[in-house]
């Protein structure tokens, strides 16, 4: 252990610095994204995977079961293999068909079940799962590199490795459902099992899967086409394909509808960045490992691509910023005189957001003795946070207000532009979207996602009120009680709220989106929109039958190149 | 087919604030008939009835003055939701031995998880009693005794809170399902519906952020 006791001499950083949309769209992956928590828990408990059932035809439709069994449970992925007319396929929510659908399955699957799994998880959000489901998903196979993948091995040879980088999966997901979502088991029926304490582990799980299935149906595909030629992708090869994903403004709610579990997550980040900062030295092993894991950062951000102006903009600040940091790692001393709070102001001083956002998850890669522990505390229980302190006096709720929100008493909510967004729920698709306040006959339909305007709103109305306490103001003016829950959350937890107008002109709700993406693992942001991203999960990760002769950790970042390694 | 709670939450949460509700009291309203639900009484329907009955009714009228012991609306009838809020908010004023009587309120059913969550949050046991009801909450336990009657009533006459010294009748098992009726749902479906804007080709396109190909 380097210091048991964990000081951190060098606090976590402020909220108001952190909790910018412009920063938390700047985020990365790091030790502590859920994906990598999975990983870390399947490693160290020696789980074990089998497929337990692959009955696909030539074409593709069939079915196939791939089980995981853990020290105490075991639980299946089942997928349901299609092969769709390209005019069908689409990934956004208005989609009807998909090229595969899954569910993780609490346990192993009978006949039965999966005969009633046949006839909804096609259907997905028209289907409807039951108690003994986690998750509901659907992937689009990619055009751009599925046939070519298939052609190649089916003639004996590997497919373009160029093409392959360029694209990086073969399937792209689009929701992954779960937390009691059409039916399906709620997180309160499975929270306390310790595989699924950290957040989001039944969807990374069953993601984690689907990967493997996908390679195994591509390979299986090729085999049918060209018996006696097909070949197997070589396993270097192989473990450069992820899984994409592909993400609309369904995720970004969350992040405001979820306060204490969002804190919770940032929390756990600052408080390991402090207290890697607050390291009096550190080892020469260290400072090493921290460089090979810069380089293969420069690496993931030279291999990643994006057709969007405002992400070509990040990335060449971002490649940039990774240029930098190699020169000034090689006059740097890493080991002595606080030498990674050192090289943190430096960051601060000369990068971009993005640089510095990226420099701040490496800073963890070294120290999974300072980091880990932290991974299993990212959960929130949001039933106890949520009463309202009645009782709190309305100059306190004001203090409060004045130093959370200080940024909204400073806009300006006579604007149009302050006001130009409204966040709404779409009858078509019940979907959430965000449409034009003075253009669109949408503000009747205002979904309670503008926390900034809302406490403006507030904080005027105690200014004119002579309301003691709380209750009096709620009991007076219930159009607040939405707001001051969140006041009050907020000054508990530190990391809750944005600090930002989430219905501003310019807000980007990509911001959102990357923010909780990279908390999930998720690397090659590429938005295709203002408010829709792809990304691509568990690239370069082993796959479930290779975790046994394989680091769980490490493999996040891109492998250094042949003979540097 | 039973539901899962996060969907019954959702759909009452949504129905609320479509039946005219500000969206704070909503969200309780929501985890409200989510709680009665895990605990096997039918919160879904109580809520039903309520937002039926209160449809279009002002809220100036239908919350508590709270200045005394004895709490009624303006409007003759208390809204469970807004009530239960506001015993909420005064959990930690209600001082030990105190007894609050609550003149003619609708669906009491409606008003049992805000005093369960009042308990929990003063640290005190409180009992809530109407005829053929009552219900004891402390420590987290919940204990009640009611008819079959008493539970699905749409209004009552009175209803008195007070510091429970015993708990009586038999203990509250938590469920992790929830059953809904189809009639219930489509009340609820279509007050929930009010809460969603209608499509225009405009929203449909960019509310979404979609225009571009997804199909590579």
């Amino acid at each position: 252990m380097h210091h048991p006791e964990h000081d951190t001499t060098i606090p976590p950083r402020d909220p108001a610095q952190v909790m910018r949309l412009a920063r938390m769209g700047s985020f990365h992956q790091s030790r502590l994204s859920f994906m990598r928590v999975l990983l870390r828990r399947l490693k160290s408990e020696h789980w074990t995977f089998e497929q337990h059932l692959f009955n696909i035809d030539a074409r593709g439709v069939g079915r196939a079961v791939y089980c995981a069994h853990g020290p105490d449970r075991s639980y299946s992925l089942i997928a349901f293999a299609n092969d769709l007319p390209p005019e069908k396929r689409s990934d956004r929510v208005i989609a009807t068909e998909w090229d595969a659908t899954f569910t993780l399955f609490d346990g192993i699957p009978s006949e039965v079940d999966l005969d009633r799994l046949q006839d909804n998880v096609p259907k997905q959000e028209a289907g409807r799962v039951s108690e003994k489901e986690l998750s509901l998903s659907r992937a689009n196979r990619s055009v751009r590199l599925w046939e070519h993948v298939v052609t190649a091995l089916s003639e004996g040879r590997q497919p373009d490795t160029a093409k392959v980088r360029d694209v990086g999966y073969l399937m792209r997901t689009t929701a992954v459902y779960g937390s009691g979502k059409f039916g399906a088991a709620d997180r309160e029926m499975i929270a306390e099992r310790p595989e699924f304490r950290a957040p989001f582990q039944v969807e990374m799980l069953s993601v984690f899967l689907t990967r493997g299935f996908v390679m195994d149906l591509v390979e299986h595909l090729a085999r049918q086409r060209a018996p006696d030629t097909a070949v197997p992708l070589d396993p270097d090869l192989r473990r450069c394909f992820g899984i994409g994903n592909s993400t609309g403004l369904g995720m970004a709610p969350f992040l405001m509808t979820h306060p204490v579990l969002i804190n919770n997550w940032i929390a756990a980040k600052e408080t390991v960045l402090a207290r890697v900062r607050s390291l009096p030295t550190a080892t020469q092993d260290d400072a090493a490992l921290f460089r090979q894991f810069s380089v293969r950062a420069m690496i993931n951000a030279d291999t990643w691509t994006s057709s969007h102006a405002i992400q070509i903009e990040k990335l060449a600040d971002l490649r940039r910023d990774m240029t930098l940091l190699q020169t000034h790692l090689k006059s740097a001393d890493l080991t002595t005189d606080m030498p990674w709070n050192r090289l943190w102001l430096w960051a601060e001083a000369n990068l971009t957001l993005e640089g510095q956002e990226q420099t701040a998850a490496l800073l963890l890669e070294p120290y999974g003795d300072l980091v880990d522990d932290l991974s299993q505390r990212m959960d929130a229980d949001e039933q106890e946070s949520w009463r309202i302190d009645g009782a709190m006096p309305v100059a306190v709720l004001k203090q409060h207000i004045e130093a959370i929100y200080d940024w909204a008493l400073d806009i300006d909510w006579t604007k149009d532009t302050a006001n130009a967004r409204v966040w709404y729920v779409s009858q078509e698709k019940l979907e959430p979207r965000i449409g034009e306040r003075f253009e669109e006959p949408i503000e009747a339909y205002e979904q309670p996602l503008c926390p900034g305007r809302d406490a403006a709103r507030l904080y005027t109305d105690l200014c004119a009120c002579s309301d003691d306490l709380v209750a009096d103001v709620l009991l007076r003016a219930p159009q607040h009680r939405h707001i001051l829950r969140r006041v009050q959350i907020a000054a508990r937890y530190p990391y809750a709220e944005i600090r930002d107008n989430t219905i501003d002109a310019k807000m980007l709700p990509i911001d959102l989106l990357r923010a909780k993406l990279s908390f999930f693992g998720a690397c090659h942001f590429d938005p295709r929109s203002d408010r829709w991203v792809r990304i691509n999960m568990f690239k370069h990760a082993p796959f479930p039958h290779e975790l046994v002769n394989t680091s769980a950790e490490g493999w996040a970042y891109p492998p250094l190149p042949e003979g540097t390694r | 087919m039973t539901w899962s709670l996060g969907e019954i939450e959702v759909l009452t949460r949504k129905a609320t604030k479509g039946a005219g509700y500000e969206w704070g009291i909503a969200e309780e309203a929501g985890k409200a008939v989510r709680w009665l639900c895990a605990a096997g009484l039918p919160g879904a329907d109580a809520l039903a009835g309520l937002l039926t009955l209160n449809d279009g009714r002002a809220y100036k009228d239908c919350c508590p003055d709270c200045a005394g012991t004895h709490w009624q609306a303006r409007g003759g009838v208390l809204c469970p939701l807004i009530t239960g809020s506001a015993i909420c908010d005064r959990a930690g004023m209600l001082a030990l031995g105190d007894r609050i009587t609550l003149g003619k309120v609708a669906f009491p059913l409606l008003l049992v998880p805000y005093i369960a969550s009042a308990s929990d949050g003063a640290g005190r046991a409180i009992s809530i009693e109407w005829p053929g009801l009552t219900m004891c909450r402390a420590d987290r336990c919940t204990t009640i005794d009611a008819t079959s009657k008493a539970l699905a009533m749409g209004s009552c006459d009175t209803v008195t809170l007070r510091h429970a010294k015993t708990m009586t009748g038999t203990r509250v098992r938590r469920a992790y399902r929830g059953h809904i009726s189809e009639q219930t749902r489509l009340v609820l479906a279509e007050f929930a519906q009010r809460t969603y804007a209608p499509d225009t080709p405009e929203s449909r396109l960019s509310g979404a952020g979609a225009g571009l190909s997804d199909n590579d």
